[in-house]
């Protein structure tokens, strides 16, 4: 009952949350320097006829009013036209939001294939040279532009070996599923160091911890003790980064598919930005955000499901 | 999103047993090749029109792509700039940016999160919760969107690192503020009739100041990276100043022929970020003991 107060309360903290967030990308809106009634009547317009167009687009309302308007019509999917397209901005995100997922999915299984290996083996033998070897690698990845990384990766697998296309998404689903290798390993070699840092840093903790001795004393084995006990218990921890990471990820993604010519949701904005697409930047600004909220809020209720401590806490 | 945040803080606190037996208080040697490594970026940075063999934004179009050579040490770009020299000049921009990238936010989140740690209430509200909508953002896409809204250049991309960044530092510094706000001594100089700012400035922030340092290594690495990326993106520093990260995408489409105009810059970039990394893992692992 306490854990489903818990998933209840997490909701409904989720509604002011994103409140604040439309807010945020509203008054990105009304800081951008430009009139948009200017834009539309030109600059030879009397100042009746700016006050005109003004008082259509309801910019003379109140602020607050205005904002109002903006929740409704958000809420309603709408999320104005881009000035470049002239397309509604929710179609070209609807277009562009599924290369994207893609993209992080099969980034994010990698970054797993390579990084729970990689965490269990540094910290079963902390301070030696498997360990040594992993962090050094680690510190590399971290310090790597994954732009470059993808490059790299360009130049020494896809260009000699042309197994991969060096760039774009192609027409078929198997052209899909072949572009998208290259950019899903790079995304995996910059977010894997993180992930094994922090995997790492939750199985020491928990290898040290009172009861993983009580277990030992008792003559478990190790694999035995590692799967029921240590592996189980680093698992709230691990899965919590991830989450907090999915800033990062999401980043990741807007740079590799700038590299990459992918036309998703990174490559989207990243085009708005260069062509100062207002209504595109505030689209692509707001989903990003949702995502990242919606992530948090499923890793909180996925940490709440396995981790029954999490009652006490709500 | 406290219970992820709480998670997070409580593994990435852990410290292996095995280190916490050595009782050393010296740094690991490791931090003095950090330091050489960032020590030469910065000389290189300081006495870059001494180094530089040629003017960075000098166009040669005759020159253009021309291949490494006596001259050109790294071959010229598209534009028959010498790629040596804008490797140079660029070293210059990116840390600055990368320093100030990470100063600046370093210092508004120390001194909000010690005002909302020590003083609580209202200004603590506001200030965490001013915090916990920044940190639903993911950041580097709100810098996008700040960018945007200032125009490009080194001002607005350090006003918008600064905007988005003191969230970590305001908690961390808060927290520590929480644990030694009713240690005795602060007690007795509350006894004592000190004013509270005076007790702020005086008694409990110069003990919790350190912390903020262990972090600005890292953080710089991160700025660095950070600007490279927006410049790859074309929302950087605006053209034709050097950086690093434009000059890895100004050499991407030469990748077949001309592979180094895109790859050497990154090394550079690797190699700060390296030389800062072995400072930075140094100091924390140090702090820890």
């Amino acid at each position: 009952m306490a854990r489903f107060q818990f998933v209840l309360k997490r909701l409904l903290l989720t509604i002011p949350l994103l409140l604040g967030i439309v807010l945020l990308v509203f008054l990105v809106l009304k800081l951008t320097p430009g009139d948009p009634a200017r834009q539309i009547v030109g600059l030879r317009a009397t100042e009746a006829q700016l006050n005109e167009v003004r008082t259509q687009l309801g910019l003379n309302d109140p602020i607050l009013t205005q904002y109002v308007r903006y929740v409704g019509r958000v809420l309603h999917g709408d999320l104005g036209y881009s000035y470049k397209s002239l397309q509604p901005v929710s179609t070209s995100i609807a277009e562009r939001l599924p290369v994207t997922l893609w993209l992080m999915g099969f980034g994010a299984l990698l970054a797993m294939l390579i990084s729970i290996p990689c965490g269990i083996v540094s910290a079963l033998r902390p301070n030696r040279a498997a360990d040594h070897v992993i962090r050094g690698l680690g510190l590399v990845g971290l310090t790597m532009p994954s732009f470059w990384v993808g490059i790299v990766l360009i130049l020494l697998v896809a260009l000699p070996t042309g197994l991969f296309p060096a760039g774009g998404f192609g027409q078929t689903v198997p052209e899909h599923l072949r572009s998208i290798v290259l950019p899903a390993i790079t995304l995996a070699i910059s977010v894997a160091p993180i992930q094994i840092r922090s995997l790492r840093a939750s199985l020491i903790q928990v290898r040290g911890s009172d009861y993983v001795a009580t277990g030992r004393a008792l003559g478990l084995t190790e694999s035995r003790l590692m799967r029921r006990f240590v592996l189980r218990n680093a698992a709230p921890p691990t899965l919590s980064i991830l989450a907090l990471n999915m800033g990062f990820l999401l980043f990741g993604a807007v740079v590799i598919e700038t590299t990459f010519a992918l036309p998703g949701i990174g490559q989207g904005i990243v085009l708005a930005a260069r062509g100062r697409d207002l209504p595109s930047i505030q689209g692509y600004t707001l989903l990003f955000a949702v995502l990242v909220v919606a992530v948090y809020l499923i890793a909180d209720i996925a940490i709440a499901v396995l981790d029954p401590r999490v009652e006490i806490q709500a | 999103m406290s219970v992820a945040d709480d998670l997070t803080r409580e593994a990435e606190s852990a410290v292996t047993p095995v280190e916490l037996t050595h009782e050393r208080t010296r740094l690991p040697r490791r931090v003095w090749v950090g330091a050489a490594i960032v020590g030469a970026y910065a000389l290189v940075a300081v006495f870059a029109s001494v180094l530089a063999p040629h003017d960075p934004l000098a166009q040669d179009p005759i020159m253009a792509l021309a291949n490494p050579s006596g001259s050109h040490w790294l071959g010229t770009d598209e534009l028959g700039r010498d790629v040596f020299s804008r490797l140079i000049y660029a070293t210059r921009i990116d840390l600055s940016v990368g320093v100030l990238g990470a100063l600046l936010p370093a210092i508004v989140g120390t001194f909000l999160g010690a005002i909302g740690g020590y003083f609580g209430g209202w200004r603590d509200s506001v200030i965490m919760r001013l915090a916990d909508i920044v940190q639903a953002f993911p950041t580097y896409i709100l810098i996008i969107a700040l960018v945007f809204v200032l125009g490009q250049g080194i001002g607005s991309i350090l006003v918008a690192f600064t905007l988005l960044a003191w969230v970590a530092y305001a908690r961390l510094i808060r927290s520590e503020i929480l644990r030694i706000r009713d240690l005795d001594y602060v007690q007795a100089a509350r006894a004592a009739g000190l004013p509270p700012r005076r007790i702020l400035a005086r008694h409990v922030f110069p003990n919790v100041v350190g912390q903020t340092l262990v972090y600005l290594p890292s953080d710089i690495v991160l700025a660095t990276l950070g600007l490279a990326s927006l410049s790859f993106l074309g929302l950087g520093i605006p053209l034709p100043t050097a950086e690093w990260g434009a000059m890895i995408a100004a050499g991407q489409p030469f990748i077949r022929e001309q592979w180094w105009l895109s790859t050497v810059p990154g090394l550079v970039v690797v190699g700060f970020g390296l030389g800062l990394s072995l400072i930075g893992e140094s100091i924390e692992e140090w702090s820890q003991r």
